[in-house]
């Protein structure tokens, strides 16, 4: 088992977002966690690697359980368990390269010059090479995503928690990224996570999807599940009514 | 049932009794949260100062944007203050024919008291404010949370070089404006009040002390200590976006201008 997520709660001040979520993911899985917005799709993936904490539960990365390790315990897991976010928050004061750079500079022990030239072709596999020097700023969105993943991948991590990755792209750049994830789990092993509401994505490169509605998972199962369900707040969601049973 | 367990004095128009302890009590304990991240922040970077863990890199580019980039403004400061000191005390000096001190009186001032305060008040304007934004930016836009998913230590990556940096470059700032103060002063008492650099020099050897200089060094490291840990603090403790980010600015300008007068204060009274 990759990833087990074990009665998972927590909370915001009132807000109870997870009420008792609980996941299993197979290594090599493709595996979505769909929902509408603010129902803590970001919130389940950002407890894998400890940016938050249960307020109950467990959760374990490749039998390790996660939640009680202290910071510094908690980077060996964040080394084979990366994270691509939101808005790809790549470093404003580096260039794509230096950013690139810096995992490998920091844990793999290289010179500045030598992460650099390893950079590049981790550039390439994104087809970035060309922007090696620019700034995040004077790239778009869907460029500053690649670069994301480049980084995120430069450890070569077992597992990629992807945060809404298409997300403002246009339709090209987000099925290009869609053919990269699916890649990574195809050619390379990769559990690849990916939080995300983008319909056309789920339904194209999915291995398993969990839909999240008030707290706990609505629905799990494969993409034929999900078209062939009866549950009328999935099949809202998944055919974009706004009328239904569902509650925002 | 009494107006307490009916809430009356909390909830109701009698409420307004309660408005000024609560709001007391309020900015007594943020304080108190705000002292004791600081604390904490130290602690955190004292625990992380061993050379393997500082990031060179990181350290040698926040050396040139925060100190090489403020030598001309710090400059022309120390220039006018060296001057302003002079043109102060021409009155007196010349009521009482008193040339033969002008020198030592001018940079006594400078040296000791002037000269590190206005640097760390412009320090804190242009590189302590600067810092709290760009820290509060990668705060409210994940990059922060993005450097902790790649296993790297925030406070070791960001806080750690900056604060080196800060409290280095306000020492050997506070020497570049000493020295260009000390041209502005000669300057103005050449032109001013006809005393030749000759005189108005050896005016500030003969009574000028080696302590009246180096006080001046110990204040600008601790003015540099305490923009630093601020900018750093507010700045990690962003929350709330574009505003937080302005908020957190102000908030960080207003504490360290503060706390170096208070720090000023302190060390005056002491040494």
């Amino acid at each position: 088992m990759s990833i087990r997520i074990v009665d998972v709660h927590k909370s915001f001040g009132e807000k109870h977002i997870l009420r008792g979520v609980s996941l299993e993911i197979e290594p090599g899985e493709c595996f979505f966690i769909i929902g509408a917005s603010g129902v803590g799709k970001s919130v389940i993936i950002k407890h894998l690697i400890g940016l938050l904490r249960p307020d109950k539960g467990e959760l374990y990365v490749e039998g390790v359980e996660v939640s009680k390790l202290s910071e510094k315990e908690l980077y060996p897991v964040r080394m084979k368990c990366a994270m691509v976010f939101q808005n790809s928050t790549l470093f404003d004061s580096m260039t794509c390269a230096e950013n690139v750079a810096l995992p490998l500079r920091k844990h793999r022990g290289m010179s500045m010059n030598e992460a650099l030239k390893e950079a590049n072709e981790r550039l390439a596999a994104v087809r970035m090479e060309r922007f090696a020097d620019a700034k995040p700023a004077e790239l778009g969105d869907g460029m500053q995503k690649r670069v994301a993943i480049a980084r995120a991948l430069t450890l070569d991590p077992s597992i990629v928690l992807f945060d809404e990755p298409t997300t403002s792209l246009d339709p090209v750049s987000a099925r290009r990224t869609d053919a990269l994830i699916r890649e990574l789990c195809d050619r390379y092993g990769v559990t690849a996570i990916v939080v995300s509401h983008d319909l056309t994505s789920i339904f194209s490169i999915a291995d398993r999807i969990a839909m999240l509605y008030n707290g706990t998972v609505r629905l799990l199962g494969t993409q034929q599940d999900f078209k062939t369900t009866d549950d009328e707040v999935v099949r809202q969601f998944i055919e974009g009514r706004a009328e239904g049973p569902m509650q925002l | 049932m009494g107006p307490y367990e009916r809430g009356e004095l909390m909830a109701g128009p009698d409420g307004a009794l309660l408005a000024f302890p609560r709001f007391l009590g309020e900015r007594v304990l943020a304080l108190a949260s705000q002292v004791g991240g600081v604390g904490i922040l130290l602690k955190d970077v004292l625990v992380r100062l061993s050379p393997s863990q500082i990031d060179r890199l990181e350290l040698f580019r926040n050396l040139g944007r925060m100190g090489v980039k403020s030598v001309p403004i710090i400059s022309a400061t120390a220039a006018f203050t060296g001057g302003i000191m002079v043109i102060q005390a021409a009155p007196f000096v010349q009521q009482f024919q008193a040339e033969a001190f002008i020198g030592w009186a001018a940079t006594f001032t400078t040296f000791r008291e002037l000269g590190p305060l206005l640097i760390a008040l412009i320090f804190n304007g242009r590189v302590g404010a600067n810092n709290t934004a760009e820290l509060g930016t990668m705060k409210v836009t994940d990059q922060v949370d993005a450097l902790r998913a790649l296993s790297i230590d925030p406070v070791s990556y960001l806080v750690v070089p900056r604060i080196l940096a800060m409290v280095s470059m306000m020492v050997v700032l506070c020497v570049i404006g000493d020295a260009v103060a000390l041209g502005g002063a000669v300057l103005t008492a050449d032109l001013l009040l006809d005393v030749s650099p000759n005189l108005f020099l050896s005016s500030a050897v003969e009574r000028l002390e080696v302590w009246d200089f180096g006080l001046g060094l110990v204040k600008s490291l601790l003015f540099g200590l305490m923009i630093a840990l601020m900018s750093c603090y507010y700045g990690l403790a962003t929350k709330g976006g574009a505003p937080g980010v302005g908020r957190a600015v102000n908030a960080s300008v207003v504490a360290s201008a503060s706390g170096v007068f208070i720090v000023d204060y302190l060390l005056t009274f002491i040494l």
